[in-house]
């Protein structure tokens, strides 16, 4: 029985197309600015994101951390939501290497931070105890959020508070293009009231490898010494940015596929007694799911999805995450669907 | 020949190499999965090999050298600690001062002889005592071999333990920046698992001779590179199908390191001919590997203005120290390469030189 992988669109290998671009890319030394295949995917990200220049890198954890210690001295303080990936799971690298206090207001369902909550939390300058607001870090698709789309509404409703108050904001756009797709808008007007943004390419875009962080020329000029710090500064990365430059022209629009693959999975899932999930709230391709406590627990869950050949990612206590990409076709929904009614069953026989 | 038809002759670094025609092969046939589930087996592949050839219990594939060498001193350091290392060291000079930045360590430099190496009672007396609060702790001892800033020099097996005995006496532990550990080997003829016996762990570079087109393999105990993990992830270097850069890897490891010694005799030949060049002061006997560093009399002008001069003429090459510069041979420079690149500075020294008499 071949396992149907829901664990994350990290998963996705590279296409053909992507394989052979790769193969044949021209390349040079990135650290001395030759690789023409890495320049060339640096410059149509930016064109496509309405930023001036773009900088490669190993991953969208690089890419975020970057973006932190271009903005920030030791001491300062960066807002974000609740359910940021960036506070979750990214080693609180922030922290750890940016020594900056990362300062929490709440996400709603949807993954939106209210604008009221970031006013408030801005520091006042000019107090001695109070560190300084250094950025504020949006997400958008927003991960433990289901993958909630922010609209350029959202978006800008909290650039508008940041930059009153003097403060960049970086965007957490891992699956920028998941919103993109998903609210039919182009990607540049998702970026338009941000200051830097990061994307994936290793995610549903299906790359091996990387991350692009764009912004303006003197905040790429500035990340990338940080990047070389970081251990970022790659040689012929042109291989790995080939891939980049096939996924903008074919992987975005398919993009609407895992999202309606998702819808479905999530309606199936709320059909299943011991498992809750509201499907309209799906927007994108995460499905976020509940298991009933007289069910067990999501980890008991789990194992048994495990044994019925689903695997899933384990974020709570008693959720669970299911993502869609290239990889999982309609059949393979329906049969993690009944896969999963199985796992229900038999964790319903147990109990 | 124009100056439009002129090949350019780059000996600026071993890093500018581009991948064999066997390294895209590879690469494009490339077994993947998502190696931040441990689930590429061609990373696991090439970082079981590296391990193996270096004699140590594990591995772990990072995106550069900077990133490998960052990562041991987050893993051994804790902020506030002291690490020392030679005062040539590419660590201090050419990497951001990561350590210090990020692992918050502080790095005491002692004395790198022009042969890269450190004098055991030179790091003696560095080492900090215990139990002194107004001390940092001594957790690090960093080596490089070969080493680039005292050109390309290599620590024998006996150099790096009378070093490592020391460090590892006084409680520190040992990392070697072998990133060009496989030239050291070749030049010495010595296996490569002898070098770093002594030593804790030790990064090479993937990316610099072995020509691939990206990255860095750091090697240590089970545990150390467990830990090291964890600090890679943060640091942002957990890559998804990276299978396809390890590829590059294990062809390299293959089929890369003996040719290291074509290198090496073109290196010697270079430094040869540059000796004989008036206005240029260099010992060939010293050099030992792909790097020549080479000094330049007054008399022909400032280091940056014989760079820029031999650019012109399609030799290019770093700076290095103050009225030094730098050539690295590789695969992609031949002996006739190294002829004609001789024949250019010949004549572009000449030049300079009639132009300052004048």
């Amino acid at each position: 029985m071949t396992a149907i992988d829901l664990r994350s669109d990290t998963v996705t290998k590279p296409t053909d197309e992507m394989r052979s671009a790769m193969a044949t890319a021209e390349v040079g030394d990135d650290v001395f600015g030759e690789d023409p295949s890495i320049n060339e995917l640096q410059e149509r990200s930016a064109a496509l994101l309405g930023k001036e220049a773009g900088l490669l890198t190993s991953s969208g954890t690089m890419s975020n951390l970057i973006a932190t210690l271009a903005w920030s001295n030791h001491g300062d303080e960066i807002i974000m939501g609740t359910e940021a990936h960036m506070f979750w799971n990214e080693s609180a690298g922030q922290a750890a290497l940016g020594g900056v206090q990362t300062r929490l207001v709440p996400n709603d369902s949807q993954g939106r931070i209210n604008p009221d909550d970031v006013a408030a939390a801005i520091r006042p300058s000019g107090n001695l105890h109070f560190p300084r607001t250094s950025m504020i870090c949006l997400e958008n698709t927003h991960n433990r959020c289901s993958g909630g789309v922010l609209t350029p509404e959202d978006t800008k409703s909290v650039g508008d508070v940041a930059h009153a108050a003097g403060v960049p904001v970086h965007l957490d756009g891992a699956r920028i293009f998941n919103a993109s797709v998903a609210l039919e808008v182009p990607p540049a007007e998702l970026a338009r009231d941000v200051d830097d943004l990061s994307f994936c390419l290793s995610k549903s875009l299906s790359c091996p490898v990387g991350s692009v962080l764009v912004g303006s020329q003197d905040f790429i000029d500035n990340a990338k010494r940080w990047r070389k710090m970081l251990g970022g500064g790659m040689r012929q990365a042109g291989v790995l940015a080939a891939a980049g430059l096939v996924a903008l022209d074919t992987m975005i629009d398919r993009l609407a596929e895992d999202h309606q693959h998702a819808k479905r999975l999530a309606a199936g899932l709320a059909n299943i007694d011991g498992l809750t999930v509201d499907p309209e709230s799906i927007q994108t391709n995460i499905v976020f799911f509940e298991v009933d406590e007289d069910l067990g627990t999501a980890a008991d869950l789990i194992a048994a999805l495990n044994r019925n050949g689903v695997l899933v990612s384990y974020p709570g206590k008693q959720s669970i995450r299911m993502v869609t990409h290239r990889h999982i076709s309609p059949e393979d929904i329906e049969e993690a669907l009944s896969r999963t009614s199985a796992a229900v069953r038999e964790l319903r026989s147990a109990a | 020949m124009g100056a439009e038809q002129m090949n350019v002759i780059d000996l600026r670094s071993d890093t500018i190499t581009h991948p064999t025609e066997a390294m895209r092969k590879a690469m494009s046939e490339a077994e993947v999965g998502d190696d931040v589930y441990g689930e590429d087996p061609s990373i696991n592949l090439l970082e079981q090999r590296a391990s193996e050839i270096l004699g140590k219990e594990a591995g772990l594939l990072t995106a550069s050298g900077t990133m490998s060498n960052l990562v041991a001193a987050l893993t051994y350091c804790h902020r506030g600690d002291e690490i020392i290392m030679g005062d040539q060291a590419h660590m201090f000079w050419n990497e951001s001062a990561g350590v210090s930045a990020l692992a918050g360590a502080q790095v005491r430099l002692v004395p790198n002889d022009d042969q890269g190496k450190i004098d055991p009672a030179d790091l003696s007396a560095a080492i900090r005592p215990r139990g002194n609060v107004h001390m940092p702790p001594t957790t690090l001892v960093c080596l490089e071999n070969t080493h680039n800033r005292c050109s390309g020099a290599a620590l024998t097996p006996q150099d790096t333990k009378a070093v490592a005995d020391v460090a590892h006496e006084a409680g520190a532990s040992v990392h070697m920046d072998g990133a060009r550990i496989f030239n050291a080997a070749v030049a010495l003829e010595v296996p490569p698992a002898e070098l770093v016996k002594d030593v804790d762990d030790v990064s090479f570079c993937l990316s610099k001779a072995l020509s691939c087109p990206v990255g860095s393999v750091l090697v240590g105990s089970e545990e150390f590179i467990g830990e090291a993990r964890r600090w890679r992830k943060m640091i942002g270097g957990g890559m998804r199908q990276a299978g396809v850069l390890a590829a590059a890897g294990l062809v390299a490891l293959e089929t890369m390191i003996e040719r290291l010694a074509d290198d090496h005799a073109n290196a010697r030949r270079l430094a040869q001919g540059l000796a004989d060049i008036e206005g240029l002061k260099v010992d060939p006997e010293s050099i030992q590997t792909n790097i020549v560093i080479f000094e330049i009399e007054p008399s022909v002008g400032t280091a940056p203005e014989v760079l820029q001069a031999l650019a012109d003429a399609g030799v290019k090459v770093t700076p290095s120290r103050t009225q030094t510069l730098r050539m690295v041979t590789h695969r992609q420079v031949d002996s006739a390469d190294v002829e004609e690149a001789l024949s250019r500075v010949a004549g572009v020294v000449g030049k300079l030189r009639e132009q300052n008499k004048a």
